[in-house]
């Protein structure tokens, strides 16, 4: 904060704007400034710039680098990067990462919109927030060898009831494009309660009489849903969108545990990919994928916030 | 009074106390540094007694209580030793420990197959191991060393077996000691299918990590192995072809049962006689003594059948090492606790021995110490969950027959992407045996060697 005194006020009148500032006199002319702000704000400034500035620029130099953990930096311009950009396993895992985020994202924009919105007026509401959120905070390791057992093709429960209501058996586990809808099941089943807690948040906020106008001027149940809810949370709902756009591209726990990225590599997400080239100790190649994973992910969520934006204002 | 926080500073200040304080206290420990170890391991074994204190990661689960017994060993005669032994997902935290230097152990247990890209960051045994280099089966011997240097404790072999139902192969009128060569196996699934219809008696494995492994073990059976000795790239070969082609038969003809090692159908379907024969590394003893039910008991193991009459009867399907980090801070410790878990005859028999885990002895695998090797001295107990088979007797016959001169590349965890994913196509079908290795051999190129 800077105390500048005002030349057309009077010797008297500047002390007391010093004084309601909470200044103190200093050199005329001189910047000075108060050594407590920036105090209070260091230790942010030192966290944020060690774990997350510093690796962030580390991270964009060893793009450009051949480095396996160990020796110098050997810098290759963008050869990281045409590698990538050339490579079918690059592609083949942002369009895995695709295909599960068309899976999950509508799909659990709609469920949780849905839920939410039949527990507005629900009661024992905390009762099934708690349900809600268990999947959530339930370990993934365990849920995901729950998943293995029921997502089984020959002793699964899932197959064994679409066989006794005559319908054939999936390769849920063992087919490259079930084996996408099988993973995308759990992250919906894992992620869903967290983004009906965010809206319910959300529809919170809308005033109960706008509904009591809209009824009183004879609108209905889905022209409320449809006109006054749905507007209304926009914000909460471009907030979901861009959570779950960046769960889905850094999605690593659930086919790693799952799937371990199979079958024929068909559940390798963009992160899993990532994480490859990680223990691979290839971590040149591995922080320019992380660039690009930015950009994509930066790209998708902007895309969809700008045509959730466009709905709002229109 | 004037407040002390209030002190005039100038902007200009501030961010350069920042910037200072940010680059001398944080980022220098964040920057990529060298390997080189801040205490070096001695040259030759020490003879003064050891004493201070290191940490030791061990994988989680049965093996961590294994080790932590032997462990257990080494502090009482050593009392001035304190080991801080941890359980941890290894595979998954040592590649990223070793490179960022934070937390590294002292010594961890570590899967062969992986110990080539990690090598640069870890200590060079090889001054310390000369002194046992003849007695360390040489298979092993070549695992561990990488550039001529050695860069791990070779612990474990694993001796690849023929594990079958007795039961169901007796009912079948099939004699099990004529399972010499892959074609009379080819013969025995036939027949068993004849009489067991729903049998689909050979195991193909479905996770394409094992897979990769488990071809491997036929490949080294074989004297192959995915690189030469000039370290040139040679998986489009002889015993990779052939290997592929049996099993390409055994699926065409509806002899396989496709399963992922260990996971809910590969259990059922050994329970339930589906799956009679499983090929595979003496670590498969684990499965019917912790989790098969109904068929407990009923299985036994045999050498691997040849490829040819007469032919080798072994190969490897995976095995560990003890890594000691270049960064380590206490190395010299960790090879005095690996050199007596390891060569020593009191460490070698509390590891094997009778634990909580194996009651009768660890069973899954035998030492690579050949001294170690006594068919008639079993370092552990016949096995109840194979009718009471004494394994050590069939594994140690097997294990002194491995075929030495195998080298695992650096980029064989990578090779995982392209080789086993493409054995997982052949075996759903997707890809025939050529194909497999033409467009293995031209992605591994490509991706993982580069131009040749």
């Amino acid at each position: 904060m800077v105390t500048v005194t005002e030349p057309t006020a009077t010797r008297g009148e500047a002390s007391m704007i010093r004084r309601r500032r909470g200044g103190r006199p200093g050199r005329r002319g001189s910047r000075r400034v108060k050594a407590a702000p920036y105090l209070f704000v260091a230790p942010f400034v030192l966290v944020f710039a060690a774990f997350s500035a510093y690796p962030i620029f580390f991270a964009l130099q060893l793009s450009f680098t051949n480095w396996h953990g160990a020796g110098a930096l050997e810098v290759i311009g963008f050869a990281n990067y045409r590698f990538l950009l050339t490579s079918p396993d690059f592609w083949q895992s942002m369009a895995t990462s695709g295909a599960l985020w068309l899976l999950v994202v509508p799909a659990q924009i709609l469920l949780a919109l849905t839920i939410a919105v039949a527990l507005r007026k629900a009661r024992f509401r905390g009762l099934f927030s708690a349900a809600l959120i268990a999947p959530f905070v339930t370990p993934l390791v365990a849920m995901a060898q729950v998943w293995i057992i029921l997502f089984d093709q020959d002793f699964g429960a899932v197959n064994h009831g679409l066989t006794s209501l005559g319908l054939p058996a999936v390769g849920w586990l063992t087919t490259s494009a079930w084996a996408k809808v099988t993973v995308a099941l759990l992250v919906l089943w894992r992620t869903t309660g967290y983004a009906v807690i965010l809206l319910m948040a959300g529809l919170s906020t809308i005033p109960s009489d706008v509904y009591e106008a809209a009824r009183i001027d004879g609108a209905g149940a889905w022209q409320q849903f449809w006109s006054i809810t749905v507007p209304l949370v926009t914000r909460t709902l471009s907030f979901v969108v861009v959570i779950g756009t960046l769960t889905v591209f850094q999605l690593f726990a659930e086919p790693y545990v799952v799937t371990g990225g199979g079958p024929f590599n068909g559940t390798r997400t963009a992160g899993l990919y990532l994480y490859k080239h990680i223990t691979n100790s290839d971590l040149g190649l591995g922080a320019a994928n992380s660039m690009l994973l930015v950009l994509m992910v930066l790209a998708l969520s902007l895309a969809s916030i700008r045509l959730l934006r466009s709905r709002e204002d229109s | 009074m004037a407040n002390p926080l209030v002190v005039p500073v100038s902007r200009r200040n501030v961010l350069r106390g920042a910037g200072a304080a940010l680059v001398a206290g944080g980022l220098g420990a964040c920057a990529p540094g060298n390997t080189t170890g801040s205490n070096p391991l001695p040259t030759s074994t020490a003879t003064t007694p050891p004493s201070g204190e290191l940490t030791i990661w061990d994988r989680t689960g049965d093996l961590y209580k294994v080790f932590d017994k032997a462990i257990a060993s080494f502090t009482a005669k050593y009392p001035q030793v304190k080991v801080n032994h941890l359980a941890v997902d290894i595979n998954a935290k040592l590649p990223a420990t070793l490179i960022s230097g934070a937390g590294v152990p002292d010594g961890a247990f570590y899967d062969d197959a992986l110990l080539t890209g990690v090598a640069p960051h870890l200590h060079d045994l090889s001054r310390l191991i000369e002194q046992y280099k003849s007695d360390i089966a040489p298979y092993k011997l070549g695992v561990v060393t990488v550039d001529g240097k050695v860069i791990a404790v070779p612990w474990d072999l694993d001796p690849g077996l023929l594990f079958y139902r007795e039961d169901i192969v007796t009912q079948a009128g099939v004699d099990p000691a004529s399972l010499t060569t892959y074609d009379a196996l080819l013969g025995a699934a036939r027949t068993v299918r004849e009489k067991f219809p729903q049998a689909k008696p050979i195991h193909l494995e479905n996770d394409q990590f094992l897979a990769q492994l488990w071809i491997d073990m036929f490949a080294n059976q074989q004297g192959g192995a995915m690189v030469d000795a000039q370290g040139k790239l040679s998986i489009d070969s002889d015993p990779y072809r052939k290997t592929l082609t049996w099993l390409d038969t055994v699926r065409g003809e509806g002899l396989g049962t496709l399963a992922k090692y260990t996971q809910p159908t590969d259990l059922q379907t050994q329970d339930n006689g589906t799956q009679v024969f499983v090929p595979w590394a003496q670590w498969f003893a684990f499965v019917p003594q912790q989790l098969l039910k109904a068929s407990k008991g009923k299985w036994r193991a045999a050498a691997l059948p040849a490829w040819q009459a007469g032919g080798p009867r072994a190969g490897v399907m995976g095995g560990s090492s003890f890594v000691i980090p270049a960064k380590a801070k206490n190395p010299e410790l960790a090879w005095r606790l690996y050199e007596h878990l390891v060569f020593s005859k009191e460490g070698y028999t509390t590891v094997y021995g009778s634990n909580e885990v194996y009651p009768g002895g660890l069973n899954t695998s035998i030492p690579s110490y050949l001294p170690a090797l006594d068919p008639n001295a079993p370092l552990f107990k016949p096995i109840e969950a194979l009718g009471g088979q004494d394994l050590w007797k069939v594994a140690v016959e097997a294990g002194k027959q491995v075929p030495g001169g195998y080298s695992i590349p650096t980029w064989w965890g990578k090779a995982v992407d392209y080789f086993g994913v493409n054995v997982q196509k052949l075996l759903a079908g997707q890809m025939g045996p050529d194909e497999v290795l033409k467009t293995s051999a031209t992605q591994i190129q490509k991706n993982l060697m580069g131009p040749s």
